[in-house]
């Protein structure tokens, strides 16, 4: 796909992630004509190695205004979902049905404990969890090993298919007239006259609004908008196995079913720079704990693995700004994508339509780090 | 816990792999050969050296020239590993593999990878139905379990397929048919480079004679632009329409496919070394040196894994690398080294017009029926493909996450080229510039048990 | 049908297909021995979708049965035990048919 029909947008966005996608659908939804421009097949991608919770507990434990967002986003979900639902397209498959924080050891169920208690202690009643003894958990998942001490449940987690909800985002933009192109990365950007104007390989586009959602890629061009984000990278591994019967009740941060039956199983946070190798040491010891979990899982067959760059600000929040330079512009970048993907598409795309954004995310701009 | 070391690690136990042992092992470096398989010989020489002893004369005096390279494999003193399974090979050149239900880590200061070639699928409706199988699988019956199917009709082009045939007819089996895919085009296209092909006369007698002697007890069908594979539960018949037109059927419960071999590149795409996409071969090549070294200092490719060369090829490529690894070490042998390369050039000379000439025609690379499933693991159909392609897929890694192709047990070796076709021809790019599945470890699938069995800590 | 090409001697193996007793030659691999008294079918991908060997070489993963209760084993890769249960691998059920 070499040129895009037109060259003027109401709105650009520079990422086909899932920050891209669901802002950009968002956008599109309103009315929006939408360009959404994307890297290459092969790029770092941190969306495709999404493992798909739509996580609430712990989120924002120490930092407030991330424990509102993602408590939002939670409870716009189901609306996001039935949008969804009315374009072809294979089911996201959202369930939001509680999730569990397995823990091995009394250290792990204190710490766990105090998180969650601290972030109940500043959510007014929202947040709710529960920490389950051995045997109540065993109710649940019979099949836990005997290292397995408890877990925290949380009503409010869930999970669905990344890849599928990113496809179904695209799907979306399309149906609302919107346009992705692929292999098109943002190169320069520049205001023209009352627009912006953004420059690629392929040619120039405008548009009013612009939305910088290339995750670690954000970095160089923020300042192309008079924007700073500073993001590193932090990696991931993760083990997929074969389809399975359906056989886990719940999705736990570690380890999860897919809806065709393939488990998802995590997790390692890796300082290596912008290396996405999959490392033996590492997927060992995931599949270690995965063993202590559910022993009944011993011979279960991997069949993939693969290593993904979080986009990790210096304290792990989102960053959300807008230019005082460039009237339009707009740089989002966090890691926890599909959680927050239902309040990107439905409450940061009004904010970004209408030019301004909201109050509730003020602490989240990238100023916080000039303290 | 201290890993076991080697100066040569060899991965895969056909001609190449034995010949780059052999070679290691009596320059006195502390070689060991892991396989995958039970036995050695890899895939051409299969069961050599079971069948060496009570040798069944209709597989050919091209297979028993393996006979000697087994035996001179057994005597080398080099180590070998049957019935492991290597998941991956790290960047520092560590070798995770599995042994009997344990993994294990083993670090080399040399690596061949010797994993040879896989068969190119061949996308007929109803491919998938039982009964049906490739003509590798078919002669791998016949080698290893002195297994022959009744009234089976080959289908495809391709040196193995005649091959294959011919040996079922010295075994006395009926051959129902064998239709011919090969066209007008292929042997344009090859025509040119049929006096290098000269230069290998007896594989090109061996080829008439193979054609001559099948002929004799049955049909070879040509112009076929089309087939088919009919069924419920099982094959059924084949259905072959003819360029004029004519749709015939063939009753057949067992149906033998081939259109070529190309490298299998699991391994060493998984490891990531530098792979290009050779247009004339029309099949990824990992990028090598003439010595078959890759885009990593320590790591060589050889055999049919680095390019379809065939067996001999495949022998003196192990060899050649074997030496450059020697030379490494310091011990060179100027004349064995040229006396090898000559050998090495002659073999290939018959590559570019078999290339050209076996070439599948796109029709047979490609689906023509909607509900042709082209993921096998997934059981995606063509229709299933173009969904993903209208959604905006571009590229095979995007349409992966879209519809799971390639996320299967087999990692694209089943559907990996067709899928990559299907999205260049959709996309108007070339087959290069369209690429292939990011693939990753584990290169086979292996448990959780056997994963966590390397005992690497819980992750933070 | 399959025949066996030589004139097989050695030990006979007894194995169980989906609960019925079969005859195999000593050393050989399951997928042969299931082919060789005509079980074409080894397992189902999905409703309708039966699937068998292809590839007998280990790459093609669909040659796969359940043998004394372990799933997903590749029956060309593994030779005969005297006393082996063999189950076809059914799909799991999936909730979501794309």
């Amino acid at each position: 796909m070499k040129a895009a029909v037109k060259s003027n947008f109401d709105a650009i966005i520079a990422g086909a992630g899932l920050i891209g996608l669901s802002i950009g659908y968002g956008l599109s939804r309103r009315g929006m004509s939408v360009l959404i421009l994307d890297g290459e097949d092969t790029a770092i991608r941190a969306a495709r190695g999404n493992f798909g919770l739509v996580w609430v507990q712990g989120k924002g434990a120490y930092f407030p205004p991330y424990a509102d967002w993602t408590m939002r986003s939670s409870e716009l979900w189901p609306k996001l979902t039935d949008e969804l639902q009315e374009i072809d397209g294979p089911e996201i498959g959202l369930h939001q049905d509680g999730g569990l924080t397995i823990c091995l050891s009394e250290a792990e169920m204190q710490k766990r404990f105090e998180k969650l208690d601290h972030l109940r202690a500043h959510q007014n009643g929202r947040f709710r969890f529960e920490m389950l003894d051995r045997a109540t958990l065993k109710d649940i998942m019979p099949g836990i090993g005997p290292q397995v001490v408890g877990a925290a449940y949380c009503a409010h987690d869930g999970h669905v298919n990344p890849l599928y909800l990113m496809r179904a985002l695209q799907n979306g933009v399309v149906k609302n007239g919107g346009v992705c192109i692929s292999n098109t990365p943002v190169q320069d950007i520049c205001k023209s006259g009352t627009s912006i104007r953004v420059c690629t390989k392929d040619g120039d586009f405008e548009c009013q609004r612009l939305v910088l959602a290339a995750g670690l890629a954000n970095a160089t061009l923020a300042p192309k908008v008079g924007l700073r984000q500073s993001l590193r990278p932090q990696k991931g591994q993760i083990v997929v196995t074969e389809k399975l019967e359906q056989q886990l009740p719940l999705p736990t941060l570690l380890l999860r079913q897919t809806d065709e039956g393939g488990l998802m199983i995590g997790d390692s946070h890796e300082d290596t720079g912008f290396e996405t190798s999959v490392t033996p040491d590492v997927v060992s010891g995931i599949a270690n704990r995965a063993l202590a979990t559910l022993p009944g899982l011993a011979d279960v067959g991997v069949v993939r693995s693969w290593a993904a760059l979080r986009v990790m600000s210096k304290d792990g929040y989102p960053i959300y700004d807008q230019s005082e330079t460039m009237s339009g512009a707009f740089a989002v970048s966090c890691h926890s994508g599909v959680t927050l993907s239902a309040a990107h598409a439905l409450d940061l795309a009004s904010y970004i339509a209408e030019g301004r954004l909201g109050q509730e995310l003020d602490g989240f701009s990238q100023r916080r780090f000039n303290v | 816990m201290k890993k076991k070391h080697f100066q040569v690690v060899v991965i895969g136990a056909g001609p190449a792999g034995m010949a780059a042992a052999i070679t290691a092992a009596k320059a006195g470096l502390k070689t060991i050969v892991i396989d995958d398989q039970r036995s050695i010989g890899g895939q051409v020489y299969r069961s050599i050296q079971a069948n060496s002893d009570t040798p069944p004369q209709y597989l050919g005096n091209s297979y028993y020239a393996g006979t000697k390279l087994s035996e001179d494999f057994a005597c080398c003193g080099a180590g070998y590993l049957p019935g492991c399974t290597v998941w991956q090979i790290t960047e520092t050149h560590e070798i995770a593999l599995v042994y009997s239900g344990k993994a294990e880590l083993i670090t080399a200061e040399y690596i061949v990878i010797a994993t040879g070639a896989i068969e190119r699928p061949m996308p007929v409706r109803g491919w998938t139905l039982p009964g049906v199988m490739s003509v590798g699988g078919a002669q791998t019956l016949l080698k290893q379990s002195a297994l022959g199917a009744d009234d089976a009709v080959f289908v495809g082009s391709g040196p193995l397929l005649y091959l294959t045939a011919w040996q079922y007819i010295k075994a006395g089996m009926a051959v129902r048919a064998v239709i011919d895919i090969t066209g007008t085009t292929q042997w344009r296209s090859a025509f040119p480079f049929a006096p290098l092909a000269l230069m290998q006369p007896n594989m090109l007698l061996m080829g008439q004679k193979w054609l001559r002697e099948i002929r004799q007890k049955t049909k070879i069908i040509t112009n076929v632009k089309e087939v088919e594979i009919k069924g419920q539960s099982c094959a059924e018949a084949v259905s072959y329409t003819l360029s004029s037109g004519t749709k015939i059927d063939l009753p057949a419960s067992h149906v033998f496919l081939h259109q070529g071999v190309v490298p299998n590149v699991n391994l060493s795409m998984a490891t990531g070394l530098d792979h290009r996409w050779d247009q004339k071969a029309f099949c990824w090549q990992p990028v090598t040196d003439t010595k078959g070294k890759s885009s990593d200092e320590q790591i060589y490719i050889t055999g049919d894994g680095s390019g379809i060369g065939g067996a001999k090829a495949a022998e003196i490529s192990g060899r050649l690398a074997a030496r450059a690894i020697m030379k490494r070490f310091g011990k060179f042998n100027f004349l064995k080294e040229l006396y090898y390369k000559l050998r090495y050039l002659h073999c290939l000379s018959i590559r570019p017009f078999l290339d050209r000439l076996y070439l599948p025609p796109v029709h047979f690379r490609l689906p023509q029926s909607n509900d042709t499933i082209i993921c096998r693991c997934e059981a995606l159909t063509k229709s299933d493909i173009f969904d993903a392609l209208a959604s905006g897929a571009t590229g095979p890694n995007q349409l992966k996450a879209f519809c799971r192709a390639g996320m299967g047990r087999c990692q694209g070796r089943n559907c990996g080229l067709i899928v990559q076709e299907m999205i260049a021809v959709h996309t108007s790019q070339s087959m290069a510039e369209t690429g292939y599945y990011r693939l990753r470890p584990p290169v086979k699938p292996i448990t959780l048990a056997e994963l966590a069995s390397l005992e690497g800590p819980w992750p933070e | 049908m399959f025949k066996t090409t030589t004139s097989q001697s050695g030990r006979a193996v007894h194995l169980s297909f989906e609960g019925e007793v079969i005859a195999a030659f000593d050393g050989d691999n399951v997928a042969a021995a299931l082919l060789r008294v005509g079980k074409l079918q080894f397992r189902t991908a999905a409703k309708n979708d039966g699937r068998g060997p292809y590839c007998m070489m280990g790459v093609c993963f669909e040659c796969l049965v359940e043998i004394d209760g372990k799933p997903n084993q590749q029956a060309c890769q593994i030779i005969i035990r005297d006393g082996m249960q063999i189950r076809r691998q059914q799909a799991p059920n999936i909730t979501s048919e794309l």
